[in-house]
């Protein structure tokens, strides 16, 4: 569930608000809503879950070993079921006599064509001849061409801003000779976009329409979501083969769940008037949604398709692991061969070609949303760009350097870099090397070792009991079956690492993160350079300050937990920020006038103004953790996120299944119990305001 | 990356163009899959093979695949042609694999596989007694870090690996932890985090491989290999356990999926005659992981270099 | 107003069948439950408690009235009333419970949603309390809409809505999209478009209660004017009493679901159903809904010829000039000037000052 960079809310829907009002639809008048019942402390949930979550303790604490030590009668070998079935699945299944792999094969020739397609106009022309024959006999679009083009459709969208930063960002990936691959990744980045996109709008609006798909939908994205791609690498791989498609079905795979989410809620959000309007017009069923609702839920739809776009881009790394090419290939390289500059470099490729394809959607979302008109003069943008090309075409077979940006002209800050790290590494080590002997001996381990023997019967009984506390027995009933899976399929140990090392991680980025947000919150003008780094931080490949981590701080739990930090802190900076901007202005006045000191005012106004929302910001920054667990993995944790990578590097399609699952299993209960806090915090807020 | 292999290749194309092709091939026009891999020898060497198999008129592609994963993708007939695949490593599921039918032993590359326990030279004068392994008990705590200590700290490669270092220190009662990473990027990260301070390191690696062309250091002396090390405890110093040996080293070999036979004879039969030496690749290499020239620059540039060599081997082409 | 809306008097309602635009009858719309549950539960014999019990909640009891052709029915209520609910059973934009719509005759309730589609589309306009335009459209785009979906070629359905936007007063804003309008354009786009296609029925859910108060005041004398070109049926939604008596021909009461009173707004404050609408009408100034035809006694043979005289429509506050200049009584003339009646001095200070008769 790496996420929507580049955009301060990733599920704004999250964020509590007061309900909105149905003027016709809620005609209960007040006496008939349940007034809060007069508190009975020992009979409330929290009293029940403590209790009880005491007499379990102290049974698994002087019980049975079962109650400590999971007996591996209760555990069942379903990855092997599992893995077989899929590869029976992907191999042998027949629909209608015809094989299930050759129609998934069939679908991943018509992506390749297509992607092939797109990458033959952006990136590399046409060739004749083979292996050491070949020569390019018409060139792709050139660098001008696009370049320019994007820049016109920036100063279109968006006026003079826009189209400088679609400049700045299209001279960086010219001049440091990243265009071409960049142009590569822009291929297969906007054929996976697209899909996702029409996708996600077709399973959003089904849902929308019926309550029991949405429920099956909801369900299916909350577990695609949070189960790392990693682990369902191999069967895309078994039914559309290696190559660009599987690559693309595995990220439209990851990008869809944004998508469907954010087109049901924009479906839902469209103001009731506007639907009874379209109603009341004589809209037919289809004109009610294509020319009545889509539109007027364009605006939220952009967020969806904003998410889509950098959880997209967030794959481009994974994407070149199995034969995507472009950018994410270039960053795997460099830093193969630990030239670290250059795998930062086009690391920032991928930043800049984020910011162009997010500004300019979000640009272009926007003036469908509330419509523009040509000025007098202007022309259609299509016969400008038509123009554009035509002309810059021309001018590039005339100048090769507007064709292809000569080599020797390249731009490269690497060897820079490089000698940073080295400097750091050669000047500091032995500095860091404390802190890290400090946080691994005296926290770490510690920890991990707690988690690690604590007996299984307690730490459920514990999400039981949370569950039960925040939010009744539905919620105890579901965080315990979750947490019971992982149990049953016999990753608990792994399971019981991860959580140390989210634990760990989210605690870190949540005591940086929180402060740095608060203090931003009070100064809009550091905002928007704020911004711009935690965007930057969530769309450069983690791979690139993975490897410097790892240099510094040795391969092992500190490295990865470092990785994850510097992933997950952006979502609680920005929450922390969110969170403040909503607390009620009257209240700081009434703070002010009260006489509050800034501390009094922070502790006694602002946090329990801005508890719900920072309690969802810690839920967000446990989504991102997880999802940085397998890119963790590969500073060698022994967690849950290297089962998924031994099992994708062993082609077991089972085990990766169930390890993924496991992953989800441990998201889907902290994203529950955290919810479900928030929840109650903001209720408790608007009791107490009432 | 492209562009300048089309710059240099354009150039060559009429230098190339000499023989007259055979008729016959390519036998037929469906693409061959060629395996390419996350260390670099597999994909330069893929690259030669798919340029020479295009040059003479088939189809090719390269595609990843993982090293240990790649067997059910021949298997499937997913993928066609491999041009590594190690002993060190390999040895029993390719066995495996092979037994199945439907895969072919395609033959020996020339080059030879290393991997073992490897350290800086400086490491020589802080532990007297390298490269035996005997050395490695008594210098132990050199190697050892906070988390470690006293015991030293080795950095294998990753668990997917499958090597047999938890058996092997055991086995030597060696007082080593193993730390195990999830990628060898994150291996010689390490490496040259170390070798630029001059720290102490040990750790797995093998060539052919630019590590050993840039960093200078041996390989720890274990108890040669023999395939009775692995299977009889009675075979080494330790007459109560198995792995008592250093890593096995060997061949790289070639495989196929076995329905291409029939397709692409004359292709199989080029793979069938592919030779390579250890230095030649260790050559290539350097220029591609140090150099940052791509693959198809450095293989393009070989095969016109050694335009006779590659021509024999496609002799049934021509 | 036109004059022949002004002469429906609560006399005059007993109109023939024919000119009835709508009947209803024991309209319920109970939420949770449906037609048949509630039937089964009881149907209209459950009261409060009993529906509670059920965790139904009935937003509309039992409403029974009908609408004439050209009548201005304002429908009136406090917020959770249950007037905006009763008023979309009118148009099945929410299915009611139980009961019968009657649309010139034809069973609304009966209708396929193919026909309901058309009756919607050929006979009824609606304008928003916000305004319900679409973001992306411009003003012609917007005023145009309902003619678009119909299928109307491009050029007659602009034509038409270019005509629609000049009735509203928007000319010159036909190019501009609903962002850059101010809140009383936007309705009278919005007003624009809901009789784009000439519908006979016009509904209005509290149509200026966004606005704020100048520019209410200025929508409801256009709408006014708009309705005495256009004399359509009116069903105009509102929660605020002044704002019901200056355009209504009869106002529908409704509280918690039932419509307590149906009258004239004279018959509301003269003639308080109950308590309820009783408090509700207290402060509004009786001489700006009483008539004269309502406080003039019969004539006794006067010489009225040089008396200052009123129409008996005239409200008693819009005559206040002529009735305190006039020393004696005042004769009341219907328009062919035939004496009515007359007002004593007397009578008309105690109304202006805000007596209850």
């Amino acid at each position: 569930m790496r996420a929507g960079p580049l955009q301060s809310l990733r599920r704004a829907d999250e964020i509590p608000h007061p309900a909105p009002k149905k003027a016709h639809a809620r005609m209960a008048s007040i006496d008939t809503v349940p007034r809060p019942k007069k508190s009975r402390p020992w009979t409330s949930p929290p009293a029940i879950a403590l209790v009880g979550f005491t007499l379990l303790a102290w049974a698994a604490l002087l019980g049975p070993a079962w109650m400590r030590v999971i007996p591996e009668a209760i555990t069942f070998p379903v990855a092997q079921v599992v893995g077989d079935a899929i590869n029976w699945f992907a191999r042998d299944a027949k629909i209608g006599g015809v094989a299930f792999q050759e129609m998934t094969r069939g679908l991943a020739t018509l992506f390749d064509y297509v992607i092939d397609a797109t990458v033959v106009v952006l990136a590399e022309g046409l060739f004749t001849g083979r292996g050491l024959n070949v020569t390019q006999s018409v060139p792709p679009l050139s660098w001008l061409a696009i370049g320019g083009a994007l820049v016109i459709m920036g100063y279109r969208f968006g006026g003079r801003n826009l189209a400088l930063i679609c400049a700045v960002s299209a001279g960086f990936l010219v001049f440091f000779g990243l265009w071409e691959n960049a142009m590569v990744t822009l291929a297969s980045v906007l054929v996976s976009v697209i899909l996702a996109i029409l996708l996600g709008l077709a399973l959003g609006i089904w849902s929308y329409r019926s309550a029991r798909i949405e429920n099956v939908t909801r369900g299916v994205m909350n577990v695609m979501q949070t189960v790392p791609i990693f682990s369902y690498l191999v069967p895309t791989l078994l039914l559309f083969g290696y190559g660009p498609s599987a690559a693309l079905v595995a990220t439209v795979i990851y990008a869809l769940p944004p998508m469907v989410h954010n087109t049901v809620l924009a479906l839902k959000s469209v103001p009731t008037e506007i639907t009874e309007c379209g109603r009341m017009i004589g809209c037919k069923p289809r004109q009610l949604l294509w020319q009545v609702q889509l539109p007027a839920a364009l605006g939220k739809l952009a967020v969806g398709m904003n998410q889509s776009i950098m959880m997209t881009l967030n794959m481009v790394i994974i994407a070149s692991m199995i034969g995507a090419g472009g950018l994410g290939f270039d960053v795997l390289s460099a830093l193969r061969k630990l030239d670290i500059g250059s795998g930062l470099e086009a690391g920032m490729g991928i930043v800049a070609l984020a910011i162009i394809l997010d500004r300019l959607s979000q640009a272009a979302a926007h003036r469908a949303a509330h419509g523009t008109h040509l000025k007098a003069g202007q022309r259609p943008l299509w016969q400008l760009l038509i123009a554009w090309l035509i002309f810059s075409t021309g001018l590039a077979l005339l100048l090769t350097p507007l064709q292809a940006w000569p080599d020797a002209w390249v731009v490269s800050t690497a060897s820079f870099w490089n000698a940073a790290v080295t400097w750091i590494n050669r000047e500091m080590f032995d500095l860091l090397e404390g802190i890290r002997n400090f946080a691994l001996l005296q926290v770490m381990r510690p920890f991990n070792d707690f988690l690690g023997n604590a007996p299984w019967t307690l730490i459920i009984g514990a999400v039981a009991a949370l569950g039960y506390a925040l939010g009744g027995a539905r919620l105890a009933l579901y965080t315990t079956g979750l947490a019971l899976f992982i149990v049953l399929t016999g990753y608990w140990g792994p399971a019981m690492s991860s959580v140390y090392l989210i634990t760990i991680s989210v605690s870190v980025a949540i005591a940086i993160g929180y402060p740095i947000g608060f203090w931003l919150s009070s100064r809009p003008r550091a905002q928007e350079p704020a911004n711009f780094v935690l965007d930057t931080m969530q769309t450069l490949p983690t791979l690139v300050y993975l490897l410097p981590a790892v240099m510094l701080f040795r391969i092992g739990d500190v490295s990865a937990v470092i990785a994850v930090i510097l992933y997950a802190i952006a979502p609680a900076v920005r929450y922390a920020m969110i969170g403040m901007a909503q607390v009620p202005h009257a209240r700081l006045e009434a703070a002010e006038i009260a006489g509050c000191t800034r501390w009094q005012t922070l502790i006694w106004v602002r946090l329990p103004a801005a508890l719900p929302t920072l309690l969802i910001g810690v839920n967000q920054t446990i989504m991102m953790a997880f999802s940085m667990l397998i890119i963790a993995a590969l500073v060698g944790t022994k967690d849950l996120g290297q089962e998924v990578l031994i099992a994708l590097n062993r082609s077991l399609v089972g085990e990766g299944i169930i390890a993924g699952l496991c992953v989800a299993c441990l998201a889907l209960i902290a994203d529950g119990l955290l919810k479900a806090a928030a929840a109650r915090a903001s209720s408790d807020k608007k009791r107490t305001a009432e | 990356m492209k562009i300048k292999t089309i710059a240099t290749s354009a150039a060559v194309a009429a230098m190339l163009a000499g023989p007259a092709l055979s008729q016959a091939v390519p036998e037929s026009d469906d693409t061959i899959k060629i395996m390419t891999g996350d260390w670099t020898s597999i994909g330069l060497q893929g690259e030669m093979m798919s340029l020479i198999l295009q040059t003479v008129g088939y189809n090719t592609e390269l595609v990843v695949a993982d090293d240990s994963g790649r067997y059910p993708g021949f298997e499937n007939g997913d993928l066609h042609i491999s041009m590594e695949t190690w002993q060190t490593t390999q040895l029993q599921n390719l066995e495996k694999s092979v037994a199945t039918g439907k895969v072919l032993d395609m033959g020996e590359t020339g080059l030879r596989g290393v991997e073992d326990w490897w350290y800086p030279l400086y490491m020589k004068e802080r532990c007297p007694g390298l490269p035996a392994w005997e050395a490695l008990k008594d210098c132990a705590e050199v190697f050892a870090t906070a988390d470690t200590t006293p015991n030293g700290r080795y950095v294998g490669g990753p668990v997917s690996w499958g090597d047999h270092d938890e058996q092997m220190v055991a086995a030597l009662d060696l007082p080593f932890d193993i730390v195990h990473p999830g990628t060898d990027a994150a291996m010689f990260a390490e490496l040259k985090s170390a070798y630029d301070r001059e720290a102490p390191i040990v750790l797995w690696v093998w060539q052919p491989h630019w590590v050993t062309s840039v960093y200078e250091g041996e390989y720890v002396q274990f108890p040669q290999f023999e395939l009775a090390c692995f299977e009889d405890p009675a075979w080494g110093p330790n007459p109560d356990a198995t792995y008592d040996c250093g890593k096995p080293y060997g061949w790289i070999k070639k495989m196929a999926w076995a329905g291409g036979e029939e397709k692409w004879p004359c292709a199989y039969e080029i793979v069938r005659n592919y030779q390579m030496d250890n230095d030649t690749m260790a050559a290539l290499l350097v220029e591609v992981d140090l150099n940052g020239r791509s693959s198809t620059e450095v293989a393009t540039e070989w095969l016109m270099a050694n335009d006779a060599t590659w021509k024999e081997w496609a002799s049934c082409a021509m | 107003m036109t004059e022949a809306l002004r002469d429906i008097t609560p006399e005059a309602e007993a109109k023939p069948a024919a000119d009835l635009v709508f009947e209803c009858d024991g309209i319920w719309k109970v939420f949770g439950a449906t037609g048949a549950e509630f039937t089964h539960a009881g149907g209209p014999d459950m009261d409060a408690d009993a529906l509670a019990a059920r965790g139904w909640t009935a937003a509309v009891r039992d409403a029974s009235f009908s609408i004439a052709r050209g009548e201005v029915f304002v429908v009136m209520g406090l917020s959770g009333s249950g007037k905006s609910t009763m008023v979309r059973c009118m148009s099945r934009l929410i299915e009611p419970t139980q009961g019968s719509v009657l649309i010139e005759g034809e069973d609304l309730l009966a209708a396929s949603d193919a026909e309901l589609i058309q009756i919607r589309r050929r006979k009824m306009g609606m304008v928003f309390q916000h305004f319900a335009l679409l973001p992306n459209r411009d003003v012609v785009g917007n005023v145009g809409f309902p003619l678009q979906v119909q299928g109307v070629p491009r050029a007659e359905r602009e034509k038409r809505a270019r005509e629609m936007i000049s009735l509203v007063g928007l000319e010159g804003r036909e190019d501009h999209f609903p962002d850059e309008l101010s809140g009383g354009q936007q309705q009278r786009v919005g007003i624009a478009r809901s009789l784009a296609s000439d519908p006979a029925i016009w509904f209005l859910d509290e149509p200026f209660s966004a606005l704020d108060p100048l520019i209410r005041a200025d929508l409801q004398d256009e709408l006014l004017r708009l309705q005495s070109q256009l004399s359509k049926t009116v069903v105009f939604i509102t929660h605020d009493l002044d704002e019901a008596i200056k355009i209504a021909d009869r106002i529908a009461i409704m509280d918690q679901g039932r419509i307590v009173q149906i009258g004239t707004p004279e018959d509301l404050i003269l003639r308080p159903a109950n308590e309820y609408v009783a408090r509700f009408t207290n402060g509004v100034p009786r001489a700006k809904v009483v008539r004269a035809a309502t406080i003039m006694r019969p004539v006794e043979g006067m010489d009225l010829t040089d008396a200052l005289s009123v129409h008996p429509d005239d409200r008693i506050a819009d005559v206040a000039d002529i009735l305190t200049k006039s020393e004696g009584v005042i004769a009341v003339k219907d328009s062919s000037g035939a004496v009515k009646g007359i007002i004593d001095r007397e009578t008309f200070i105690q109304v202006l000052a805000g007596a209850t008769l």
